[in-house]
């Protein structure tokens, strides 16, 4: 702070962290009571006080890069405690859906992802391309036979693949551009302030601490750290390990598809199946807490970013359930249309992985992995 | 008081509070002529400038500027004086209001000459709130050395009664009246002023800096009492723990001062006086360490400013820009770790001191105890002055949290308006 340090402020970047729920952040007066009560700061250059102060005069490539603000879990202490009303738990949250946005390209598609207008042409984008891609290859029967119902035999198992595998790869290359970025970014900035002891990014020790951070993850032992919202933290566990679910489930049966050509639906009494039922079940319950818990709390700012979120998560695990239940109980049309209706929300989750604010999955990991390479 | 000692309608000023802003405004008042009924609820005239050791930045004793104002009142007949009195309602109009007051009996009358033989005999103790429960006195005390009037009172939630009546008996004088009651009384004024003052802000109240859980945390108005060589340790500056000549002390301000969840202005005074209690202890303890946190310190004007230089430039005094948000006590040694962080160099910082000093806002008394008139409050309680309406004025801390110089401004102002009300009729 002794250095000199020509502020450039960056006017754009204040509204659009005002417009994301970081409305409050004028209000801070700078007393650091934030960094103290929040019970997950380091000693060395705590958060959010400085951050709300950077947020303030607009210094984007400082917080932007910054990679306290994804080790914020957003508990609301702070908040609570702000003699300002201040909410840096919010400001934060804002500046991490805009982080997301930089980092994920191309860049339209994050601002769209956080736009209310453009979410018809989100949800618009999938059933274009299933309907084209189909009615092109085939792959999509509007009639089809026999008296077993076999979503496959009405939306292809192959045509899944078909858009779903190059998406996948898309998603990872996206990110991976993503990420490389923002682990120079976030060293450079430690370094630059102080944060870390290490001078030089080594992979190998990186990948060491990411191992390192795993449980603490596993077991959301920072997030139960938090005080003030510590309920949110169950709600979040179980999306987070229902998640954590069908993506095994997702990877079982695709094996089980192309190694073995066992084609669904499978049985019941299958334990992946169980698995996939828990999973679904439990996504629906958590993402219903957290919509609850969001509307129960009128001190916490929830904007669009937070519902387009829950949102999709809600309609993914009640879609999904619906089209299983749906099927046990023979009624072919509607759970043909509600697979349908699954795919779009599956589709807008995945494609929009990198931009949405689910991203922070992969970004709280990347700065919790580095906090611990760099003995923050 | 009798209703035919009263003054003509609409001739006399009501002054309520007996406070530094009330004794200004009622003496500048009768200075010039009018008739002024002075009303305090305590058994003293004073207030809170009565409890403090020294003034800032003079470090002057206040209980000097008390006797004057005192001597002042014992030489004009136009001020009467009313102590343990309560303005229970006002009715009417600018230039015309009715009145009514009750008096709470003293028990005690004009012919006690302080003698102490009462005090010697009486065996019931009450908690001292003069000193702010650190020490205690009898059933009937003398609130304190200079108090004024100069005369003892009885606690009746603490005496026994008649069935006790030692002091009665000890009484040489026979100015001790047990049965005593409380009377009601009527008065026609022209004006009023609301010197009604401030309390300090209840910490116990803010959660997060343990006053009520840690011995060693006491508040600013504390330390004065401290301090005061009328105090209950004689002017010396003890922990309240282990009554241990503190080492290392920390001042932490805004303690329920600018902040929405308690009260959400700046109170003023709080950032003087901390530094004015720094002295305080550096005279006291000159190798004791002094940490003072802040959000940002407040020492308007160029004598403040001078005053905070001063202060600044001590080697053992440490100024540390962050709040204070987080405290907790060894149990072995009762010192306490404050926790904040340093907003000019970005560190955490725990620091151990034996003793916190925590600088508590002023609340008006308004909110506690409400008043018995229609007046336009904010939002906290202070008196907003409607000079459109006139009639009723408010004078000191009722108005705004201020130090004594700005309150006895304020509180001749208010003599002045007063006035007006009263020649323009």
């Amino acid at each position: 702070m002794a250095d000199k340090y020509l502020i450039e402020p960056d006017l754009n970047f204040v509204k659009k962290i005002v417009g994301l729920g970081g409305d409050t952040l004028k209000k801070c007066f700078q007393c650091a009571t934030c960094s103290v009560v929040c019970p997950i700061s380091p000693d060395n250059k705590p958060f959010p006080r400085k951050e709300m102060i950077a947020a303030s005069w607009g210094l984007k490539d400082k917080l932007v890069t910054n990679a306290d603000i994804w080790l914020c879990h957003q508990c609301g202490d702070c908040s609570t405690m702000c003699p300002r009303g201040a909410r840096p738990g919010d400001v934060l949250g804002a500046i991490r859906s805009y982080a997301i946005s930089e980092y994920a390209t191309p860049k339209w598609l994050g601002e769209a992802v956080n736009d209310p207008k453009k979410l018809p042409m989100l949800l618009g984008i999938p059933v274009v391309i299933f309907i084209v891609l189909g009615l092109i290859t085939g792959l999509l029967d509007f009639s089809p036979e026999g008296d077993k119902i076999a979503h496959s035999s009405f939306f292809s198992s192959w045509l899944v693949d078909l858009i779903f595998v190059p998406l996948a790869a898309w998603v990872a290359v996206v990110f991976g551009m993503g990420i490389k970025r923002f682990v120079n970014d976030i060293h450079n900035n430690a370094v630059l302030e102080g944060k870390t002891d290490k001078t030089k990014l080594e992979i190998c020790g990186f990948l060491k601490a990411l191992v390192k951070v795993l449980p603490t993850i596993l077991k959301h032992s920072k997030f139960s750290e938090c005080g003030e919202n510590k309920d949110r933290a169950t709600a979040h566990l179980m999306v987070f390990y229902s998640f954590l679910g069908l993506f095994i489930v997702t990877n079982i049966f695709f094996v089980v598809l192309y190694v073995f050509q066992i084609h669904g639906p499978y049985s019941q009494m299958n334990p992946v199946k169980w698995l996939a039922n828990i999973s679904g079940v439990a996504l629906i319950i958590g993402s219903a807490l957290m919509i609850k818990n969001r509307l129960a709390k009128t001190d916490q700012t929830s904007s669009y970013k937070d519902w387009y979120l829950l949102g999709l998560v809600l309609g993914l695990g009640l879609s999904g359930m619906l089209t299983e239940m749906t099927r046990l109980a023979g009624f072919a049309g509607a759970s043909y249309f509600l697979y349908f209706v699954h795919l779009v929300f599956v589709f807008n989750l995945f494609a929009f992985l990198p931009f949405s604010k689910l991203a922070h999955f992969v970004y709280r990991t990347i700065a919790m992995a580095y906090a611990e390479y760099g003995n923050r | 008081m009798t209703e035919e000692k009263a003054a003509p309608a609409g001739g006399s000023i009501l002054v309520v509070g007996g406070g530094i802003s009330g004794l200004t405004t009622a003496l500048e008042a009768a200075e010039v002529g009018y008739e002024v009924f002075l009303v305090e609820k305590n058994p003293y005239l004073g207030g809170r400038v009565a409890q403090m050791n020294q003034y800032f930045p003079k470090l002057c004793p206040p209980t000097c500027g008390l006797e004057i104002n005192f001597r002042r009142i014992k030489d004009n007949p136009k001020i009467k004086i009313l102590t343990l009195a309560e303005v229970k309602k006002v009715n009417g109009v600018s230039g015309n209001y009715d009145v009514t007051i009750k008096l709470n009996p003293r028990y005690v009358n004009e012919d006690c000459t302080v003698c102490n033989d009462c005090v010697d005999v009486c065996p019931v103790e009450r908690g001292n709130e003069f000193n702010f429960n650190m020490d205690k006195t009898k059933a009937i005390y003398r609130p304190f050395e200079m108090s004024f009037p100069m005369q003892y009172v009885i606690d009746s939630s603490a005496c026994k009664g008649a069935e006790c009546g030692k002091c009665v008996e000890a009484c040489k004088y026979n100015a001790i009246d047990l049965n005593m009651e409380a009377k009601t009384i009527n008065l026609n004024v022209g004006a009023v002023v609301w010197a009604t003052g401030w309390e300090p802000y209840d910490a116990a109240k803010i959660d997060n800096l343990g006053f009520g859980k840690h011995q060693n945390i006491i508040t600013n108005m504390m330390i004065e009492r401290l301090a005061s060589p009328n105090g209950p340790t004689k002017g010396e500056i003890l922990r309240p723990s282990d009554n241990k000549a503190p080492e290392s002390i920390a001042f932490v301000q805004c303690a329920g001062s600018r902040d929405e969840n308690h009260l959400p202005y700046c109170s003023y005074v709080c950032c003087m006086a901390s530094l004015k209690q720094t002295t305080y202890i550096r005279e006291r303890y000159p190798d004791a360490k002094i940490y003072i946190f802040y959000i940002d310190m407040r020492t308007p004007g160029q004598r403040y400013e001078k005053f905070y230089k001063k202060i600044k430039d001590d080697e053992n005094v440490f100024l540390i820009k962050g709040k204070v948000a987080e405290v907790s006590e060894d149990p072995d040694s009762g010192n306490i770790t404050v926790v904040a962080e340093n907003a000019v160099t970005g560190e955490k910082i725990s620091q151990d001191v034996e003793m916190v000093v925590l600088a508590t806002g002023m609340q008006p008394t308004t909110v506690t105890s409400k008043l018995p008139s229609e007046l336009k409050c904010s939002d906290e309680g202070f008196i907003i002055n409607d000079f459109e309406k006139g009639g009723m004025f408010a004078a000191g801390c009722a108005n705004k949290p201020a130090d004594v110089v700005s309150s006895n401004q304020n509180a001749t102002g208010m003599a002045l308006k007063a006035i007006q009300t009263l020649v323009r009729r």
